[in-house]
């Protein structure tokens, strides 16, 4: 039951007055989308199969029903006496026996059929014309009126057990009629009823997995289809004569079924995908007119029956055309776009097709056959598009491709009857002409058709894979953003025109509301319950309503989750390693050049050394605290230097006036933190020890991006310029010139000397 | 009476410079026991009573545990003195707080990094003894979120502590019906002379912010100290009860 549930998926968008609070991402507001009607549309799916019953039952009797149908056609016309040869029109519209399997009859083959007596002695004259099985696609009453009565004389005649042929050299041959035989009835005719089943089938499954208006007129649609193709199918039997009744009934039924078709296809674009305000008015008339026309032609009141049938359909084409581009206006969606793609290229391939049946029709040595031809192609056409309409969304490539070749073939036998009937060209000529035309056409606009129909292709692989990565390093970063995250990914690569969340979640992409919406569940990309985000993230209209999701979407959407989940955990998977490998070697510095620097430090012959040997641990355990720690926070980092500055100027009797601002935090790498750290102790290392300061002033301010640093004492340092810059100030400097900055030393006033550090672009690097 | 202590340090020269660092701070009579791995120091203890001190045996008064030891860590030997009646200090050349703030859990009253000066050393020792332990803003960043988050957000009252994570966004966290014990939860005044000293704050700066004297800080200190030993032993019970130990 699955895969029409996306047919029957026709959400029912409410008009709301774009009261989408709850979704704030929504890139137009004002859509007259409301995400509990989404939910609501969704919770229906789940729907406990309480009906299930009665529809299964319900299919199952349609199924058989449809079954028991056709085989009691088939029954019929296999009782159908006839007289087993094969004819065929010759130029002047004679008919001409090609084979048969009667020994009196094969060596007359490729001789001219003139009349058939019956054994009452009624003498009936025969032409093309009896080949020509439907009265639907004869132009001319006049024309119509002499084939209903040839066919009725037909079936007449071959009611007799005996009839006798008479040939144009006088040649007479006494033929036996015989009930054709269920083997006789030609491989077209049973793929035509195949065909016509299955559009049966599909219309009852649609209309009976959800019974409504719609749906409804889905299923008109494609059973007057279907019946339709099993008309032709009747038709399409080799030989002459049809059941008697037939002929007149075939006009009625075919053209009724025409009709209605064309009302129902208006009456469905009037309110699928969107309702339109003018829907009842649209749908009221279409259906007047239709049965209006369908009464007369029951009636045989109707002058011009072709003529009124083929205005009939392609008005309504034309009309649904118009309707669906209101639609579209009043609601991007994308399936009113390939439905209006679906019907141009129906309606267009109709007028063609009345267009040269109609002039080939006013040429003597007429084309009964091609125009049949024509006309059945068309309608398998139309069949297949009724097919293919419920699957949009699930992309059935055989389908399309199917139907793609029916509607060219359309064009071709249109183009050879064109070119036989306004060029008088040979029938041979014009068939090459037609058909190299029109495979040039399939080859060339094969593509453009195929993109057209679903849309243009993708974002190129080589821009989404960068996106998949950058966001995968974003999400590592910030994992609490997933879903704004996962968002643009999508955003950029569908284009949709609505964006929202919706909490309900599922374990894959889904593609709902025919093509018009998909679902895209929030992954949780890292194992951290306090950031996982849950819900899915709802994208609507894809390529900005020009598109519709397909399956296909939605596999690669999944895929490209996947890959984003995998891209984070191999980010993450490297950052470990590197952060593990990190500590390892820090731990055994810290351990053992720690430990021996110690006990050096503590075995030190003079406190010089010692303090040396202090400042290199300390040194050390910078370093390795900085290899160690992944990330350090500006102020978190202020506030240690501030306690460790307080504690050694502490021991050293000395003050600390300490200020710092910042206006905004950052995160300092591990190699600014090492540096600033190290220079910071650095400076005051060297007041400590040379200055006799009794207060130190620290200052530091970080603001827009730039990083100030001010170390003032009164101690009694002058002349700065020249002092010999040691291991200490000379290491400071090289520092400072790596993180891209310049420091200067200073006198103060009256004493003191102070130290400016600036660094202009100290800002966090990723 | 001599004051008995206890040094557990497997560096001789540093175990040495220890002992110099002990005898300078108190005026007592000192009885150093020297230990340089656990196995040592596990020995010395049970013969003192064992590491819950009984009755009636003269236990040690102060315990310096190293962390890094030959036969393991220092950490282990805090666990199993969780009950022993000494100040217990840790001697470490780690000053950052993941190696710290698991000895405090363990009930460590306080730490000594070991590169620093004898004079430093001297002065810090007998803080801690005195009962003013040192809590560097590392270790209060630490603190504050120990006591925030593993006890279910019981501190909502603490003032912003200006280290939030600036992106902000947090999804709400459901918050535990019952409410943490009164021994698991920091006085709004605790939390606050937490944030300061995250921030950096002296002990003395942070008496004049919040306009009470200086040893009355030291006092929370302290409170937070015991707090968090308190807390950690309750988790741990918790903890054990839940896997059906207890």
């Amino acid at each position: 039951m699955a895969s029409h549930t996306s047919a029957t998926q026709l959400p029912e968008f409410v008009p709301s007055d774009g009261a989408t609070g709850t979704n704030p991402p929504s890139s137009s507001g004002d859509s007259g989308f409301d995400a509990s009607t989404l939910e609501r549309s969704l919770g229906r799916r789940l729907r406990p199969a309480r009906w299930m019953g009665w529809r299964l039952r319900a299919l199952v009797a349609a199924a058989l029903l449809g079954c028991l149908g056709l085989f009691l056609l088939i029954r019929s016309l296999a009782a159908t006496p006839q007289v087993d040869a094969v004819w065929r029109a010759n130029a002047q519209g004679q008919l001409e026996l090609v084979a048969a399997h009667d020994p009196q009859l094969q060596p007359l083959e490729g001789r001219q059929l003139l009349g058939i007596v019956g054994s009452d002695g009624a003498v009936l004259v025969v032409d093309a014309l009896v080949l020509q099985r439907s009265a639907r696609w004869l132009v001319s009453d006049a024309q119509r009126d002499r084939h209903a009565q040839l066919q009725e004389q037909l079936a007449q005649v071959f009611m007799h057990p005996e009839v006798k042929l008479f040939f144009r050299d006088g040649a007479m041959v006494t033929v036996k009629c015989k009930p054709r035989g269920v083997a006789a009835l030609g491989a077209l005719f049973w793929l035509l009823s195949a065909l016509a089943l299955v559009l049966y089938l599909i219309a009852m499954v649609v209309l009976l997995s959800r019974p409504s208006l719609r749906n409804l007129l889905y299923a008109v649609m494609s059973t007057c289809q279907a019946g339709n193709l099993l008309f032709i199918a009747v038709e399409s039997a080799p030989g002459i004569g049809l059941p008697a009744g037939f002929a007149h009934w075939d006009l009625v039924a075919r053209v009724t079924f025409d009709l209605l078709t064309a009302a129902a296809i208006v009456h469905a674009t009037s309110v699928h995908p969107r309702p339109l305000p003018a829907r009842h008015v649209v749908s009221t008339i279409s259906w007047l007119v239709a049965f209006v026309l369908a009464g007369l032609v029951a009636v045989g009141r109707l002058p011009e029956v072709w003529w009124w049938a083929q205005a009939d359909a392609i008005g309504s084409g034309l009309i649904s055309m118009a309707l669906l581009s209101w639609s579209y206006k009043i609601e991007p969606n994308p399936f009113a776009i390939v439905l209006r793609r679906f019907g141009t290229v129906a309606a267009g391939t109709l007028a063609l097709l009345t267009v040269a049946v109609a002039a080939a029709s006013r040429q003597p040595g007429m084309q009964f056959n091609i125009a049949a031809v024509g006309s059945v192609i068309w309608y398998v056409f139309l069949a297949s598009l009724l097919l293919l309409v419920p699957f949009l969304s699930r992309s059935q490539q055989v389908m399309r491709e199917f139907s793609m070749l029916a509607g060219i073939s359309t064009v071709a036998s249109s183009l050879d009857l064109l070119f036989v009937a306004m060029f008088s060209l040979g029938q041979f000529a014009s068939l090459t002409l037609s058909l190299f035309l029109s495979l040039g056409l399939y080859a060339g606009a094969r593509q453009w058709i195929l993109n057209q129909m679903l849309g243009d292709n993708m974002l190129t692989t080589e821009r989404m894979f960068e996106q998949l990565y950058r966001i995968a390093r974003e999400v590592e970063v910030h994992p609490e953003k997933t879903r704004e995250l996962l968002s643009r990914l999508l955003r950029e690569l569908f284009e949709p025109l609505e964006l929202m969340h919706v909490e309900r979640s599922s374990t894959h992409a889904r593609v709902v509301g025919d093509g018009s919406t998909m679902l895209v569940p929030v992954p949780h990309l890292v194992e951290d319950a306090e950031h996982s985000s849950s819900g899915s993230v709802v994208i609507r209209f894809a390529r900005r309503g020009k598109r519709m999701f397909t399956q296909e979407d939605a596999r690669l959407t999944d895929r490209i989750v996947e890959q984003l989940r995998r891209a984070v955990a191999f980010d993450k998977a490297v950052e470990q390693g590197r952060s593990e490998e990190r500590t390892r070697i820090a731990q055994d510095l810290h351990d053992d050049i720690g430990a021996r620097l110690l006990t050096l430090m503590y075995k030190a012959p003079n406190p010089e050394m010692e303090d040396y040997l202090r400042h290199t641990l300390q040194d050390l355990k910078t370093l390795t605290r900085g290899l160690a720690a992944s990330s350090h926070r500006l102020t978190h980092a202020a506030a240690e230097w501030k306690a460790d500055i307080t504690q050694r100027l502490t021991a050293a009797h000395c003050d600390l006036r300490w200020t710092f601002s910042c206006d905004r935090e950052i995160v300092l790498t591990v190699v600014q933190w090492s540096a600033l750290t190290r220079m910071l102790r650095e400076l005051v290392s060297n007041t400590i020890s040379h200055s006799q300061a009794t207060q130190v002033d620290v200052d530091i301010t970080f603001e827009r991006n730039a990083f100030q640093l001010r170390v003032s004492d009164d101690g009694i340092g002058r002349n700065p310029q020249a002092w010999s810059h040691g291991l200490g100030l000379g290491g400071v400097r090289k520092r400072v010139k790596l993180m891209g900055g310049e420091v200067e030393w200073r006198e103060n006033l009256p004493r003191g000397i102070t130290c400016c550090v600036r660094i202009p672009e100290l800002v966090e690097k990723r | 009476m001599a004051v008995k202590v206890l040094i557990l340090e497997d560096n001789p020269v540093a175990r040495s410079f220890l002992c110099r660092v002990v005898r300078e701070s108190f005026s007592d009579t000192i009885v150093i026991t020297e230990a340089g791995d656990l196995e040592t120091a596990r020995r010395h203890i049970s013969l003192t009573g064992g590491p819950r001190g009984l009755h009636g045996v003269d236990p040690f008064k102060l315990i310096l545990v190293d962390l890094e030891l030959p036969d393991g860590n220092g950490m282990e030997l805090l666990t199993e003195l969780a009950q022993y009646p000494a100040t217990k200090i840790v001697t470490t050349l780690y000053s950052d707080d993941d190696h710290l703030f698991p000895a405090l859990q363990r009930g460590a009253d306080g730490y000594l990094l070991k590169e620093d000066r004898f004079e430093v050393l001297v002065e810090e020792l007998q803080k801690i003894v005195r009962g003013q332990p040192p809590l560097s803003p590392a270790i209060a960043r630490r603190l504050l979120t120990h006591f925030r988050h593993s006890l279910g957000g019981g501190e909502g009252q603490a003032p912003d502590s200006g280290f939030a994570p600036i992106s902000g966004f947090q999804t709400s966290r459901p918050v535990p019906i019952e409410k943490p014990l009164d021994h698991e939860r920091l006085t709004p005044r605790e939390s606050e002379v937490l944030t300061y000293l995250s921030k950096g704050f002296t002990i003395k700066e942070i008496a004049s912010l919040m306009g009470i004297k200086w040893f009355t800080v030291n006092d929370h200190i302290k409170s937070i100290y015991k707090k968090l030993n308190v807390s950690s032993r309750a988790e741990a019970a918790v903890l054990a009860s839940k896997q059906g130990l207890v």
